[in-house]
């Protein structure tokens, strides 16, 4: 009731319905692989949760401080601040430790799901043209998330960070020329500066996090007004989107994966621990500590700094000194292809148009070659950063290991890749539709080289017009118009979402989204079909977790009051939608 | 807080083994890889102490130290090398070695501790001196943490988790050694590890020392959860990208096709 008033009166004021209906019915493809960049949102969500937490208690500043508290074998130490106060914040603040370790679980977890994401984008082409400015806000939103994680791993001043912040300040400063300088000046001085903490801390809580917060409504921004892509499939076109609409479907499935995600965060946060940097001591410069390496997403720079020979370079009469290759050359040029890539890749197929569809992966066997030798080169990079632990645990010489992962840095990206062009070769001339059923024929077709470059790019877009079995329904509602596609011999129904004021437009929107396709008139909506159990279980479910999310559920709430009045005893429109198994709207 | 010495040690982290998943079992696995004890139990001393200590070492010594523990060419001179090595070497196992091996691992020792005495006693009267036993009294852990960090941290790990050395050696972890046997590896210096004499460590930085070395292996440092075998970030990494696709991604399918239905 309450709610019901107060969203009226917004509404009065903000003039909300039309933009929020219209935000409501927006199309949601199915497929797993979209929901991965949500995966990323919500811990970065979680991060900012547990981070505000950890502010509150975290003392940045490089002053010494003497610990007093429940870790008996710091008890009385003089440290630095941020030091004690970290240990303090592990000890003795309430739920302090899970706060502490579940924001530390959340940025590995944040990190690998912009991986995962990012490879999804690569691999079905979802960079392509409208999308390119998209891809260069991810990646710069990957080297900041990069960037956040260091600085939030060194600032807690124990020996472990100290380590890796001192190698990082070496790799900086071996940039000839500018290097010494670069490093002097974002420290504050020679290295460990006391400046260096508090800027950490303003760069890791404000600066980072503020940007970031930035660049992702933005790239939410433009997902929205680009519409999502979607894998081809019955019904599915370069001008529509079909799927679940944000309100209910996506919404519900959208908070259950937040929820699931915060759940196995804290599940981490409280039963495995991270970084016992009170095990690990403060950061003494006369200090080391061994094995010592950093977070895996960095760890490929270690791993390169161990695997790359000693050399040192004269060039122009300065010496390049040894971490600049593997350090500065090795990442610059990883961010600068990715950065490029969709770029690169225009040029070398000169393929101008708009893409909506995605790829499958097999449809570029170039692409997908280069993007899984790529992430091999760097997972060996990773596991090469834990030589030494891998030494001990393996009882072999760590000599040998290195030798090992030198060779394998090497031939082990070639032979993915190689692999993984084959297969996407065999895949796509072949008609095996899955992994498992690909032939020997197949494969060995694959290893010939092409006759003709197979151009599934040009296929035609537009659908032959008045293909049988498939055809555009129209019936009016009330003063309001509404369509649906119809395929019989797929058996598939896709009612669009968005209702059209007139016939005409009605038709104008179909033809957009199914160009050639036959349009009748029909005197009513359609007998919904019942939902399956899982589905109609599913719903009920989210619905409960939807119970939380106050706003959207006033909207609701209002939505209908409003429809009811108009419509009068017509019934409520969204049910009947709804009842659809899916939904679509034209681009 | 101070602990009483113990002799016979609890497994490490029995509680938290159990609390956690199989997954992090996974992670915790490379613990369960040291190695293996090796039960030869021996018949116990019946002859004198030093009739049998002499039995013993011509048995199962000699052929490598030399009669008179003059050392050959299969293993080094014992003159003078104090019986704090020598009850070190067998009370963690590691002598007698049945083959030439780089570097004795610990095991379960093959002797009972009146022949190890009875050993101890028989090699010092080759003469020469050299370190005693020590006897460990508790100490303070602030500054046994102080010391730990200074002088051991760069080979057995600051969370004394051991880690490797050159030549193929390793510095090993420091959860299983007793009190007595961490303050005689401290003086004597076993293998690679560099000894610690009177002038460098005092008897009472040695107490300090030992008591944060037995606090480490406790569980009680460990209240976030299971440990990892401290093996470090990228342990953790793994079982962060273990989530990752096992629960996260899984759910995120599950989500999907549910929704495709
Ligand atoms: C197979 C040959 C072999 C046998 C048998 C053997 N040892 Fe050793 N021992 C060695 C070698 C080789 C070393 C040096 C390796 C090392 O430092 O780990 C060594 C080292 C030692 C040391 C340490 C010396 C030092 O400088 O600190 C002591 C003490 C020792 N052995 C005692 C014994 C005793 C007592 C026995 C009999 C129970 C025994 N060893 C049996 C080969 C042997
Ligand atoms: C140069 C590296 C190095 C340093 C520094 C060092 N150790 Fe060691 N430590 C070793 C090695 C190598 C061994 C294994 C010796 C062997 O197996 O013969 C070892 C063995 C030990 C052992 C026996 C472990 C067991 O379970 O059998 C203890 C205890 C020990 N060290 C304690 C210490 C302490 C305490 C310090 C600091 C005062 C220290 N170490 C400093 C290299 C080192
Ligand atoms: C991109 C997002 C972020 C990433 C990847 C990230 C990562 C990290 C990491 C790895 C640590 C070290 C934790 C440890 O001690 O084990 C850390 C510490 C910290 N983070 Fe973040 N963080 C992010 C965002 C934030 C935000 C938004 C805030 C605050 C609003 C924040 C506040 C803190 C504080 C205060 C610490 C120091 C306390 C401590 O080390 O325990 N972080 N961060």
């Amino acid at each position: 009731m309450i709610m019901d008033r107060l969203a009226r009166a917004l509404d009065d004021r903000l003039r909300l319905s039309p933009v929020t209906r219209r935000a409501l019915a927006k199309v949601f493809p199915d497929h797993w692989s979209f929901m991965l960049g949500e995966l990323a949102l919500y811990s970065f969500v979680a991060l900012i949760l547990t981070g505000v937490y950890l502010t509150f208690f975290f003392d940045a500043s490089s002053a010494d401080r003497v610990y007093q508290g429940s870790y008996a074998p710091l008890d009385g130490s003089t440290t630095s601040a941020a030091y004690a106060s970290v240990v303090r914040l592990s000890w003795d603040v309430r739920a302090g430790l899970l706060i502490r370790q579940t924001h530390h679980w959340a940025s590995l977890v944040f990190l690998a799901a912009i991986v995962l994401h990012l490879a999804r984008i690569f691999f079905t082409g979802a960079f392509r043209k409208p999308r390119e400015l998209n891809w260069l806000i991810g990646v710069t939103m990957l080297t900041l998330a990069l960037a956040n994680g260091f600085t939030g791993y060194s600032m807690p001043d124990d020996l472990l960070s100290g380590l890796g912040l001192r190698i990082i300040t070496s790799v900086v400063e071996s940039i000839p020329l500018v290097g010494t300088w670069l490093a002097a000046l974002a420290l504050g001085g020679e290295f460990p500066s006391d400046a260096m903490i508090p800027r950490m801390f303003v760069t890791h809580v404000l600066l980072v996090p503020a940007v970031l917060v930035a660049l992702i409504s933005l790239h939410l921004g433009i997902l929205v007004r680009q519409k999502h892509t979607q894998f081809p499939g019955p019904g599915r076109t370069e001008h529509n989107v079909v799927g679940s609409r944000l309100w209910p479907s996506y919404t519900l499935r959208s908070l259950a994966l937040f929820a699931w995600v915060l759940a196995v965060l804290f599940a981490l946060g409280g039963l495995a621990q991270i970084n016992p940097v009170w095990l690990y001591g403060p950061f003494e410069p006369a200090q080391s500590t061994s094995p010592a390496q950093p977070d895996w997403y960095v760890a490929w720079g270690d791993g390169a700094l161990r695997l790359f020979p000693p050399w040192e370079f004269r060039i122009g009469g300065y010496l390049v000194p040894a971490p600049f290759f593997p350090g500065v050359v090795l990442g610059g040029l990883a961010f600068l292809a990715l950065y490029l890539w969709p770029f690169a890749e225009r040029l070398r197929t000169r393929d101008r148009r708009q893409h909506h569809l995605l790829d499958r992966p097999r449809d570029h066997p170039v692409r997908i070659g280069v993007g899984v030798a790529a992430l091999t080169f760097f997972a060996v990079l990773v596991v090469a950063a834990g030589d030494d632990v891998l030494a001990r645990l393996l009882g072999v010489p760590v000599y040998d290991l290195l030798y090992l992962f030198r060779i394998l840095v090497l031939a082990l990206p070639i032979l993915t890749g190689a692999v993984a062009f084959l297969t996407a070769r065999a895949l796509r001339r072949g008609e095996a539709a899955s992994l498992g059923d690909l032939t020997r024929a197949d494969l060995r077709r694959a290893g010939r080289p092409s006759r003709r470059p197979s151009r599934r790019d040009d296929e035609p877009e537009t659908p032959a017009p008045d293909r049988p079995g498939e055809r555009i329904e129209l019936w009016p509602e009330g003063e309001v118009w509404r369509w649906r596609y119809r395929d019989e011999a797929r058996r598939l129904v896709l009612t669009a979402n968005r209702v059209a004021v007139s016939e005409e437009e009605a038709v104008e929107a179909a033809r957009l989204a199914y160009p050639g396709v036959d349009r009748v008139v029909v005197p009513g909506p359609p007998a919904p079909s019942p939902p399956g159990p899982v589905r109609a279980a599913l719903r009920r479910w989210g619905r409960a977790a939807a119970a939380g999310s106050l706003l959207v559920a006033a909207l609701v709430e209002r939505r209908r009051d409003r429809r009811r009045q108009r419509d009068g005893d017509e019934g409520d429109p969204r049910e009947k939608a709804d009842a659809a198994p899916r939904g679509g709207e034209p681009r | 807080m101070r602990r009483p010495r113990a002799v016979t040690l609890p497994a490490l982290y029995p509680r938290r083994a159990l609390v956690v998943g199989s997954v992090l079992a996974l992670a915790l696995g490379p613990v369960a890889l040291a190695p293996a004890p090796d039960p030869t139990p021996t018949p116990s001393a019946t002859t004198p102490a030093g009739d049998r200590g002499a039995q013993l070492y011509l048995e199962q010594c000699a052929s490598c130290h030399g009669v008179r523990g003059q050392g050959s060419q299969q293993g080094p001179s014992l003159v003078g090398v104090g019986p704090a090595a020598v009850d070190f070497q067998l009370s963690t196992g590691r002598m007698p070695v049945s083959r030439e091996v780089s570097q004795a691992r610990r095991r379960e020792p093959v002797f009972s501790a009146d022949d190890i005495s009875a050993l101890v006693d028989h090699v010092a009267s080759f003469g020469g001196g050299g370190p005693r036993i020590p006897r460990v009294a508790s100490g303070d852990v602030v500054s046994g943490r102080d010391l730990f960090a200074a002088n051991c941290a760069p080979c057995h790990g600051a969370a004394g988790s051991g880690a490797v050395l050159t030549n193929g050696w390793s510095a090993p972890p420091l959860y299983d050694a007793s009190a007595t046997q961490v303050a005689e590896a401290v003086r004597v210096g076993p293998g690679l590890m560099p000894a610690f004499p009177g002038q460098v460590l005092t008897d009472q930085q040695v107490d300090d020392l030992t008591s944060y070395v037995r606090r480490l292996r406790t569980e009680r440092l460990d209240p976030g959860g299971n440990p990892l075998g401290r093996l470090g970030p990228l342990a953790e990494g793994l079982l962060a990208w273990l989530a990752v696709l096992v629960l996260l991604v899984a759910g995120v399918r599950w989500l999907g096709r549910r929704a495709a239905e």
